[in-house]
């Protein structure tokens, strides 16, 4: 029976398209005294030097507008000295539009409304944390059904929400404590292998995982994301006009979008143990022409184990309830797993800039440029997610 | 973003909430069902999500449920909490639906007993918080386990 807790967003056919030209990260790092506009003009800087283009190629600029510090049109042409006009869309930046920002960008190059557009994101929520009522928690505490509902009880901030969840996945499912650990102690590897990792320099093993105290039990701060200043970008344009730059072509293959309609009251969601991948990953996997079998490498919006534990059953690597199995020992690792995961560390080990720098590790791994590379990477997969929505974007050498 | 002084107190005189503190106030727990098609509807933000009504009567529940999920929260993550921490965050399942989930606290037990599905029932404490002046009396649950007829 199909599930009826949410549905997939319609969304036009752009496969093979448009390129992923260029990526860039900004250097992450704990508290750096950055603002978020300077740490996105690096990204974009590195982005455009990485697809060999100058500032005044780039006539599209995406972000989004959830913070009001994000890097938009005035900002590049106050940085970049240009003058021209940008075709600008909010419907970028990171989380689940870092998924869904091709599909966008897509449509204003078939429409010529753009030829090459840069998608954008940056945080400097290290820096900021000091000022907040918990970091990023402070945007749940602004929603007025949470503040009257949930944060009262002290079910707040999110790690407390994601707690829950992966308690009632054990229930439902026998997912342990180990095998959520499996998933952190994949992404930690990834980071120790990658030199742009915030986490670089610290090992884990599961011993230590599973003696690591409690913090919202199940969870342990191995389970939870870092905070941490840093931000990404990538340059698209025509796959015709990607043949011409430097590196090699990165297709988008396939987009898609998933939505929940209890939205941002995780509480109340249909399936509760569940994400939108269920709705988004087999419409990418349509509009791309592959099953999931068929992917190479896979990085998922992670803020906790939980949430890639569940976005691998929902997206169909394994089926629901498989995931705690599915993801034992090595089966995540990019040396010989099954499902090479998060090959930078994500944002367990790697920054926490909320998806964007997935995508960037995805194209790298396409190209064969990673730190942690996966042997001939063809088809990279990139799955988004807020809550209320989870994207997914299919890759493709060629 | 400013937060009212008596953060993380609920506004008990928030509309679309208001109901539901003023019968736990009154020793009741509450929650609107939509006049056109019965259904209870949560959370309350005005529109049935299953027909589209826009008439909800708040109407009693039993207070008997089913613990769906928790978390033992051990670290404060707002100062707030500082007090209170360890405790039991957790999500019920009302009898009359379990599709309502309701945001509560897990009270009077030992967290390390706790089981998914276990029987609960309603009560009444007051929400107090580190350095907040004020308090608000809100429903919480306990566990009864050992209740031969699960009351
Ligand atoms: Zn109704």
């Amino acid at each position: 029976m199909a599930a009826d807790w949410g549905f997939p967003s319609e969304l036009e056919d752009v496969a093979g398209e448009v390129a992923i030209a260029g990526v860039g990260e900004a250097d992450h790092t704990k508290a750096s005294g950055r603002t978020t506009k300077e740490i996105g003009a690096q990204a974009i800087e590195r982005a455009l030097a990485d697809a060999g283009l100058t500032p005044r190629d780039v006539d599209g600029i995406m972000y989004t507008p959830f913070d009001g510090q994000q890097f938009g049109a005035d900002d590049y042409r106050a940085h970049f000295g240009t003058t021209h006009e940008m075709w600008v869309s909010t419907a970028g930046g990171g989380m689940v539009w870092a998924g869904s920002a091709p599909h966008e960008a897509a449509l204003a190059i078939r429409t010529g409304r753009a030829r090459t557009v840069v998608n954008v994101f940056s945080v400097a929520w290290a820096t900021q944390r000091a000022d907040m009522v918990g970091g990023p928690g402070e945007v749940h505490a602004s929603e007025l059904f949470k503040q009257n509902l949930e944060v009262p009880f002290g079910w707040f901030p999110q790690p407390v929400y994601f707690a829950t969840i992966a308690r009632r996945h054990m229930h439902e499912y026998g997912t342990t404590s180990a095998q959520l650990g499996a998933i952190a102690v994949a992404c930690r590897r990834h980071a120790n292998l990658t030199p742009a990792a915030v986490l670089h320099d610290k090992p884990l093993t599961l011993e230590q995982y599973l003696a690591s105290p409690a913090i919202c039990d199940p969870f342990r701060k191995e389970d939870c994301c870092l905070i941490s200043d840093g931000g990404g970008a990538y340059v698209m344009t025509s796959v015709e006009r990607a043949r011409d730059l430097r590196p090699p072509v990165v297709q988008v293959a396939g987009v898609g979008v998933g939505n929940s309609r209890t939205r941002v009251y995780w509480s109340q969601q249909g399936d509760f143990t569940a994400t939108p991948q269920v709705f988004a990953a087999p419409a990418a996997c349509r509009m791309a022409g592959i099953v999931p079998a068929d992917v190479d490498v896979l990085a998922c919006y992670d803020p906790f184990t939980i949430v890639s534990l569940m976005q691998i059953e929902d997206m169909g690597f394994c089926a629901k309830g498989e995931g705690g199995r599915f993801v034992e020992g090595t089966a995540l690792h990019f040396d010989g797993g099954r499902l090479p995961y998060n090959t930078h560390g994500g944002m367990l080990s790697h920054a926490y800039v909320l998806g964007i720098a997935h995508v960037v590790e995805i194209v790298r791994q396409l190209r064969g440029e990673a730190a942690a590379q996966v042997k001939d990477a063809e088809i990279g997969v990139y799955g988004g997610y807020t809550g209320p929505q989870a994207s997914t974007l299919v890759l493709r050498r060629r | 973003m400013r937060f009212r002084s008596d953060f993380p107190l609920p506004d008990t005189d928030w509309p679309p909430t208001r109901e539901f503190w003023a019968a736990a106030a009154r020793g009741e727990l509450a929650v609107p069902r939509c006049d056109a098609c019965q259904r209870y509807v949560w959370y309350p933000d005005g529109t049935c999500r299953f027909c589209g009504s826009q008439s909800f009567t708040w109407t009693t529940v039993t207070g008997r449920g089913r613990l769906f999920s928790w978390s033992v929260v051990r670290r404060a993550f707002i100062p707030q909490l500082a007090a209170d921490v360890p405790y039991v965050a957790g999500v019920v399942a009302i009898e009359e639906d379990p599709a309502v989930r309701l945001v509560t606290r897990i009270v009077d037990c030992d967290p390390a007993s706790l089981r998914a599905d276990t029987p609960v029932r309603v009560v009444f404490r007051p929400l107090r918080f580190a350095g907040v002046q004020g308090e608000v009396t809100a429903p919480m649950f306990v566990p009864c386990r050992n209740r031969p007829f699960g009351i």
